[in-house]
């Protein structure tokens, strides 16, 4: 190859390399409705399974490191999803609302499985946590409904 | 008792091939995003993977040919070192999710940091490997995956409207993509290359001959029709607990938790003993193939039963494969993403397998009079078009779904 050739090549995978970043840089942090929506359906989500949990360490029926790795895992992801939903500019700014709403449910229920984790073999706890999840998932829905326009 | 006892290569191909921590989550996210609609699927994929299966332990015990063998000589070099490269790649991944799935089991059940439990795992393996035969290996894990019928006892337990569960048996086409991507995942999860792999190069390691073809048909059948019953069980548990609620189980544990509800610690206890021999006979099947397929490819002595002074690159293949699979593991990616990746990457690799196993299993003047009969040939072609096409249909409907995220 010929020094000139050799020097197109290399502008050509700059270009495509600053492309390529400028890409992922625009479509770092924007949200659609749609992944907003997403965002929240996934929380719901995780409120059921937590309750799910919550449920064993109610009826004792469950073992205690199982309740506590599992609390830690799905608290994991709820604060994820949080800082996720936190970070990104949305591109309909006129959900900024659901978005708000969105992460303080992500964070109580990342709260609520934090609980969870600390006391799993806390039969009382176990009740309260699995109700307040219930709760938390039923504002994720009511987000979900409102995003979707299914909100009265 | 004495049959149960011979079927024990059968079932820790199946149990390791279908219950392997990618086929844990993805029968669980099955059930839990489309009910029991999928049971179809599980049951297709049963059956073709019994189909081949009996197929490559026939060609095994007459000609003494295991099927990476036999990919070479039919396929010659060129073909033969892409099926290589290809299974080799998924068979790594493969045995890297399922490190790291005993890993999370052991973290379950024991609350102690995930990396650590890595390393113990891959210890487990070589100790188990060094200090059982290979028939010894086959009974450790493919027995102890029986721990998890109390999946079959849940279903009964939960006793679901059974006539929506006979509906789910019925092949249904729904035009959602996600739908699509999870009967590829489905399908592909069943008939994963290093289950034949395994399977044939374990004949040999048996010593099959001709005399052994009843007992490759019962291993085929009722080995794989016991890892069946099991995937169709979790569908349905799914679907009955999961779907209503609107869970999406992407963790491991959660597949345990319709046992933990129906027959609270004991069930608990029970569902992820059976996981951990699941995911552990899985990890021992892909490692093994991967070793088999390379060996057997380089024309190198190979078998468990030679052991590492007469096969000695073989055993250290097997060791350098776990080093990789535990690198992999310990990289810090989730093991259940890697798993969704290599099932539906698997898929691509499936022509390559089966295709060569069909043509030798059909060949008079290689099989003689044990060549497929006109069932045996019917069925093998139909999953091999089913294959071929759902081999094209992967990687679009992996993009399309962002590997089933939706």
């Amino acid at each position: 190859m010929t020094g000139t050739g050799r020097k197109r090549v290399r502008s050509a995978t700059l270009l495509l390399l600053l492309a390529t970043l400028a890409l992922a840089w625009s479509g770092c942090g924007e949200l659609s409705n749609d992944e907003l929506n997403r965002g929240v359906e996934s929380l719901s989500a995780l409120a059921a399974q937590g309750q799910l949990v919550a449920n064993g360490v109610a009826r004792d029926a469950t073992k205690i490191t199982y309740a506590r790795a599992m609390a830690r895992t799905l608290g994991e992801q709820a604060e994820h999803e949080a800082e996720k939903l936190a970070d990104a500019s949305l591109e309909e700014p006129e959900t900024a609302d659901q978005r708000h709403a969105a992460v303080a449910v992500a964070e109580e229920i990342s709260g609520l499985l934090s609980e969870l984790q600390t006391f799993p073999g806390d039969e009382r706890h176990g009740e309260l946590v699995e109700q307040h999840l219930g709760e938390a998932g039923e504002k994720a829905d009511a987000i979900v409904a409102q995003l979707s326009g299914d909100a009265p | 008792m004495r049959a149960i006892l011979k079927v024990a290569l059968g079932i820790i191909a199946a149990i390791g091939g279908f219950l392997d921590i990618g086929d844990l989550v993805f029968t669980t996210q099955a059930g839990a995003l489309f009910r029991y609609d999928l049971l179809w699927a599980v049951v297709l994929g049963v059956i073709g993977i019994a189909v081949y299966a009996e197929m490559s332990g026939r060609v095994a015990a007459v000609s003494g040919r295991p099927v990476f063998d036999v990919i070479r000589m039919r396929m010659g070099f060129g073909m033969g070192l892409l099926a290589l490269v290809a299974s080799t790649f998924v068979n790594v991944l493969t045995l890297a999710a399922e490190l790291g799935g005993i890993a999370i089991v052991l973290e379950l059940l024991f609350d102690a940091p995930y990396s650590m439990f890595v390393i113990a795992a891959a210890v487990a393996l070589v100790a188990i490997v060094a200090l059982l035969p290979f028939g010894g290996i086959e009974r450790f894990f493919g027995y102890g995956g029986l721990l998890l019928f109390v999946v079959v006892a849940t279903v009964f337990h939960q006793n679901p409207d059974w006539g929506e569960v006979g509906r789910g048996f019925i092949p249904s086409l729904d035009s959602s993509t996600l739908y699509l991507y999870f009967v590829v995942g489905v399908f592909a999860a069943a008939l994963m290359p290093y289950e034949v792999h395994f399977y044939s190069s374990g004949a040999i390691e048996e010593g099959w001959t001709e005399k052994n073809l009843k007992e490759n048909r019962l291993n085929a059948i009722v080995g794989y029709g016991i890892g069946g019953i099991l995937a169709v069980a979790l569908v349905i548990v799914s679907g009955y607990l999961f779907h209503p609620v609107g869970v999406e189980p992407d963790n491991l544990g959660t597949v345990a938790l319709p046992m933990q509800g129906a027959f609270g610690e004991t069930g608990l206890l029970l569902a992820l003993g059976g996981m951990l021999f699941c995911v552990g006979g899985a990890a021992i099947d892909s490692s093994f193939a991967a070793s088999y397929n390379l060996a057997q490819f380089l024309g190198w002595e190979w078998g468990r039963y030679q052991g590492p002074r007469k096969a000695p690159r073989f055993t250290a293949s097997w060791l350098v494969f776990l080093l990789l699979g535990i690198g992999i593991a310990e990289s810090g990616i989730n093991p259940v993403d890697i798993t969704e990746y290599s099932v539906v990457l698997a898929v691509v690799a499936l022509p390559l397998t089966y295709l060569p196993v069909l043509l030798i299993a059909g060949d008079r003047s290689f099989m003689d009079q044990y060549a497929n009969g006109r069932i045996a040939a019917t069925l093998g072609w139909t999953y091999f078009a089913v294959i071929v096409v759902l081999a094209l249909a992967a990687i679009p409907l992996l993009l399309a779904t962002n590997a089933g995220g939706g």
